[in-house]
């Protein structure tokens, strides 16, 4: 069925450059389709609205930091008793400063919520969304915590995050791995000269 | 004619002209504490006397990061925390979880250990029905049915208790398995439990379900139509209660769910009832209750002797992947999307919780509504706000 669909998103949306992703030899999971984040809009109104694979609902969209790239995963899905179907569609945005996709909330209700929450914690920004706001996190909070390099911010409205004399450092393997990152940057930064 | 007999364009069009009186819109805070909102759910209401006109809903109040966390630990450590997501049906949780490794992992679960966990997700979605079944007519005004209610989901909290030693937060389900093997004496309480329960059920159905009272507040409110409810992505009791039979076990059979009978219970609009009002939500759940009845006799009947738990290595490390798994919680679907990078611990661990899909229809429902039939509207899509913020 992948094949079959990716050859017909590329000939449906030209600049889709669909492709099918199956899981390595000696890795796990079911097959994904691939496709360029600037026809994602495009190509989810395609797989709404065509006749023969239609998807008629958005269940999550999930992103994942790969480092090198930032992934959203849209995972739809056909609520058809007789026809079940499912597929994850994903696309790669390279650009982890500002990285940029269209919002799909005019094809899909549900986009709004999931849209809003990849926002939050990936930072993914979507053009054209309703209500672009931070969902989970508080509205004035800084960075995206899902992100690998995430770092908590020192300080939230002059309250301070992670207290010295409150946490326990030995068994928290995170905050660890924060002040090392802390360390770094100042070495870095010495360093350079700054 | 008194103004409070008025409907809102009259007394507009009174107000416009020689009085000229300024009206405008009232925002009022319901929540984050508030008996209604089932948790702390902010719903900023924007009124029009006591019309809504618009609702925003604000989540994140009980964001604990489990998301973060789980990426820093190994992959059963995660299953305690999957437990606080919606700590009302903490087994299915665990259930959809550990359901995501073992597919990872390809691990081969006993038949024994399956149909325990078959049993106890039945169990499960008896005890958080009966919850939302109290809550709801707590919500309207009715009191006695949450206790009558409270009365038969100890009896389970009592079993769970027996054979994983908690009350709400289990860690039961384990991967390969289940940690407790139950006894015959459980078997025994159980049989006994389920013929009591169907008494009930029929109790609460002549209390509740047909009460002149309760009807008159939940018939023809909060409409959502088949087409909203996909387009939402709504799932469980909510797309089945706006008339369409949906239901993974029955979709996508997982456990044993093939070898069972059982209906999927969908709205028809008996008693006067509009296809996809609160009413149809609440009944999808009451008839819930029964196949879940019958499910469980006849998961009893089927157990055999056996383990009841798999060979699973002490490590677990499964390979470089990702899957996606879904299964149908008493509230909705739940997807865990994990991400394998081949080392100990999960790469991302991604929630779809059916709360938090559903909690985005509640903006569809406010407007035109009247703040108490808001009030059953959310009562009616059942919401766990731990589940909602993650």
């Amino acid at each position: 069925m992948l094949s079959e669909l990716s050859s017909l998103i590329n000939s449906k949306v030209p600049n889709a450059k669909a492709e099918v992703i199956n899981p390595e030899e000696g890795s796990l999971g079911e097959g994904s389709i691939l496709v360029a984040p600037e026809s994602i809009y495009a190509v989810c109104e395609f797989l709404k609205t065509n006749d023969k694979y239609s998807f008629n609902a958005l269940q999550v969209i999930s992103g994942v930091d790969y480092l090198e790239c930032i992934e959203v995963n849209y995972m739809l899905g056909n609520f058809d008793v007789n026809n079940p179907r499912q597929l994850i569609l994903k696309t790669k945005l390279t650009d982890r400063v500002n990285p940029r996709l269209d919002s799909v909330c005019g094809l899909w209700h549900a986009a709004n919520y999931q849209e809003r929450e990849c926002y939050d914690m990936l930072g993914v920004t979507f053009n054209n969304h309703p209500d672009h706001r931070r969902i989970l996190c508080p509205d004035d909070w800084e960075g995206f915590p899902l992100r690998k390099d995430y770092m908590t911010q020192k300080y939230y409205r002059d309250m301070e995050v992670f207290p010295d004399d409150k946490m326990n450092y030995e068994e928290r393997e995170f905050i660890v791995r924060q002040k090392q990152m802390e360390e770094d940057l100042k070495k870095r930064m010495l360093e350079r000269g700054m | 004619m008194q103004t409070w007999d008025l409907g809102i364009e009259e007394l507009k069009e009174k107000n416009s002209g020689e009085n000229n009186l300024k009206t405008e819109l009232l925002t009022v805070n319901m929540g984050p504490q508030h008996p209604a909102t089932h948790g702390v759910l902010r719903v900023e209401i924007k009124t029009d006397s006591e019309v809504v006109a618009k609702a925003i809903p604000h989540l994140g109040y009980l964001h604990r990061c489990m998301e973060k966390h789980s990426e820093n630990l190994d992959y059963r450590g995660v299953i305690p925390f999957v437990d606080r997501l919606d700590y009302l049906a903490s087994m299915s949780q665990e259930y959809s979880y550990v359901a995501a490794v073992e597919k990872m992992l390809g691990t081969e679960v006993p038949r024994r250990a399956q149909l325990l966990r078959m049993l106890i997700l039945e169990l499960q979605r008896i005890a958080s029905h009966l919850m939302a079944f109290g809550t709801y007519a707590l919500d309207l005004g009715a009191f006695s049915p949450f206790l009558y209610a409270f009365d038969e989901r100890e009896k389970i909290l009592r079993f769970f208790e027996e054979i994983s030693g908690a009350r709400l937060l289990y860690n039961y389900i384990w991967i390969g398995g289940v940690w407790n093997d139950i006894t015959d004496k459980h078997v025994e309480t159980l049989k006994e439990f389920l013929d009591n329960f169907e008494k009930e059920l029929v109790k609460y159905d002549n209390l509740v379900s047909g009460n002149k009272i309760f009807l008159e507040r939940v018939i023809n409110v909060g409409n959502l139509s088949l087409e909203d409810a996909i387009s939402y992505g709504a799932t469980g009791p909510v797309l089945r209660g706006s008339g369409y039979a949906w239901d993974l076990r029955k979709v996508d059979p997982y456990l044993c769910y093939n070898e069972v009978e059982f209906d999927v219970p969908v709205a028809t609009g008996e008693r006067g009832s509009v296809v996809g009002d609160c009413y149809s939500r609440y009944i999808v759940r009451m008839k819930e209750m029964e196949e879940s009845v019958k499910i469980c006799r006849q998961v009893l009947d089927k157990l055999e002797d056996g383990p009841v738990m798999g060979k699973v290595s002490k490590v677990i490390k499964p390979a470089k992947g990702e899957v996606f798994v879904r299964t149908e919680c008493p509230r909705g679907e739940l997807g865990v999307h994990l991400v394998s990078d081949g080392t100990k611990k999960p790469y991302r661990v991604k929630i779809k919780s059916p709360c938090f899909t559903h909690v985005s229809i509640l903006p569809h429902f406010a407007p035109g509504q009247m703040i108490a039939d808001f009030v059953a509207s959310i009562g009616s899509i059942d919401i766990v706000l731990g589940e909602v913020d993650r």
